[in-house]
């Protein structure tokens, strides 16, 4: 499967905190075990109540536009080729406090907007470096 | 605090484009106190309290070597991000003037970009970390990536118009014309220019962003005593804020307030800690790294609701001296020159003066907000003695 930006635009970096998002092949969310509360990027401390064990949760991966932009001008070199693109933030439907970046693939660009309703698609790549399987959260466009 | 130290001389070298200063950074910052210590008409050797932002290169262990500082008592710069912090510079030098911790203190800001490439670059490897593997992995890169994320959710949510972007970027430029400093003076922008530019990252055209500049400006502090029998008009600094609201700073894109400029509680800061109203101001400068940020903050501040900061910015409302809110009179980031907003400390000090080449008449209370999109956000507020 090809990548949104290319295949050899960058890979994300693997430690506890970002590997569940990035290999469970869901968006797997960092959750407070004392206070059950759900936070995006992970962090050390559960900003609700400054526990210091998590666990994780699976978003159903359902989501809507909350906000995008259109990247016409390439700020990185590997981009020159791949402008105009479009990154969108997606809320949650099932954790509305949690948003996360993502491209979404069925759609040119200029036709992304705030409200549309997406679902989660996963880029399946294998990282040849590190020899991860990695599962990126992608979007496309759901009718409801 | 409040009117405890005053701003008694203000400096800057020469602007230039990204790249083309012949001086180092370091000549830079040095030309630039100089001039604001002339100004004041102090000596060097009296000097005694450096302040900067953004993780200044230019120490104030080597700046008192260079400069022929006697004692330093007194050095610091606050804490995040880049422009949002230069009010905050002006508060720290404030806090130590008024504490008695130190009695002359240089606030400044100097960058060469020629000399230490670009802040507004996206810096990447190939691979990813910390926060940049749940953006940069999709793309979201630079600054103009960030704000213009905020922005978009902006404009949705209070059904704000590209025009109000073009109004920001148009009154800077148009006060630029009157300033021999400005890299944009002799350069007027029109309404059909800004909407005919290139976008850079939708809902930026290339006129929402700032450049990148080479130059340096200074301030320095002191208290009202020493500043009696000195050259210029002391200018007092009536409050001065850096902050954020609960929920905010941290984890771009999921904070409570999203899309928020980081301003709320500094404007509450600020009106409290004066004693005025935002329609008390006479003049207002407003760091603009790009256009779209600026409104959030503007109506943060309490300057319009954000369902009316489209009509509070339109019809010329922002343009030159007799303006509605007479607004980054010297051209600002985008006009004069992007010190990294330190020039438009140094002209929210000038209007108080009189000194101003776009002068407010009878300043008494003169705003300079601070970078706004990144956090945590500052301002001061100087009045007239």
């Amino acid at each position: 499967m090809s990548r949104y930006l290319g295949d050899e635009w960058a890979l994300p970096y693997l430690d506890p905190q970002t590997r569940p998002f990035f290999t469970s092949g869901a968006i797997r969310i960092q959750v407070c075990r004392s206070c059950d509360t759900p936070q995006h990027p992970p962090d050390d401390v559960c900003h609700a109540c400054q526990g210091m064990e998590f666990t994780h949760r699976d978003s159903a991966g359902l989501g809507t536009v909350h906000s995008y932009i259109v990247v016409h001008h390439a700020v990185h070199p590997a981009l020159a080729e791949r402008v105009p693109y479009a990154v969108a933030l997606i809320a949650l439907d099932d954790m509305p406090a949690v948003r996360v970046c993502g491209n979404i693939l069925d759609l040119a660009p200029g036709d992304v907007s705030i409200g549309q309703s997406v679902r989660v698609v996963f880029e399946e790549i294998h990282d040849d470096e590190t020899d991860e399987d990695l599962t990126i959260p992608q979007w496309e466009t759901l009718t409801r | 605090m409040q009117r405890e130290a005053v701003v008694v001389g203000v400096g800057e070298s020469n602007y230039y484009k990204r790249g083309a200063a012949p001086e180092t950074e370091f000549q830079l910052a040095c030309i630039a106190i100089r001039n604001a210590v002339e100004d004041a008409g102090l000596e060097l050797s009296e000097i005694d309290g450096f302040v900067s932002h953004m993780e200044s290169r230019n120490d104030p262990m080597r700046l008192s070597r260079a400069l022929g500082v006697e004692t330093l008592n007194f050095s610091a710069q606050p804490w995040g991000g880049g422009g949002n912090g230069v009010a905050a510079g002006i508060m720290l030098a404030d806090a130590a003037v008024s504490g008695g911790l130190a009695k002359c203190v240089v606030a400044f800001r100097a960058l060469a970009q020629g000399q230490f490439g670009r802040f507004g670059q996206a810096r990447m490897a190939n691979r990813l970390y910390g926060a940049a593997n749940y953006s940069a992995l999709y793309g979201l890169l630079s600054p103009a990536h960030i704000c213009a994320m905020q922005t978009r959710r902006f404009m949705h949510d209070h059904d704000i118009s590209q025009e109000a972007l073009a109004d920001i970027a148009l009154a800077c430029y148009a006060n630029a014309q009157r300033n021999p400093r400005a890299l944009r003076y002799g350069k007027p922008l029109t309404r059909e220019e800004y909407h005919a530019s290139r976008w850079i990252v939708d809902p930026f055209h290339l006129f929402d962003c700032c450049p990148e500049n080479d130059g340096a400006a200074a301030v320095v502090i002191t208290t009202p005593e020493r500043a009696r029998d000195l050259r210029k008009m002391p200018v007092p600094i009536l409050a001065a804020a850096q902050g954020l609201d609960a929920g905010d700073g941290f984890g771009a894109f999921n904070e409570r307030s999203f899309p928020t400029a980081y301003y709320a509680n500094v404007g509450a800061r600020i009106w409290e800690r004066s004693g005025v109203r935002p329609a008390d101001v006479d003049v207002a400068q407003f760091y603009e790294n790009f256009t779209g940020p600026v409104l959030i903050a503007m109506s943060e501040m309490g300057f319009a609701p954000p369902d009316g900061i489209e009509e509070f910015v339109s019809d010329g409302a922002l343009e030159g001296p007799a303006a509605r809110l007479p607004f980054n009179t010297s051209g600002g980031n985008l006009g004069e020159a992007y010190i990294h907003g330190f020039e438009l400390i140094v002209e929210a000090v000038r209007q108080v003066r009189g000194e101003s080449t776009c002068q407010v008449d009878d300043v008494e209370l003169s705003l300079a907000v601070a970078g706004p999109g990144f956090a945590p956000g500052s301002a001061v507020l100087f009045c007239r003695d």
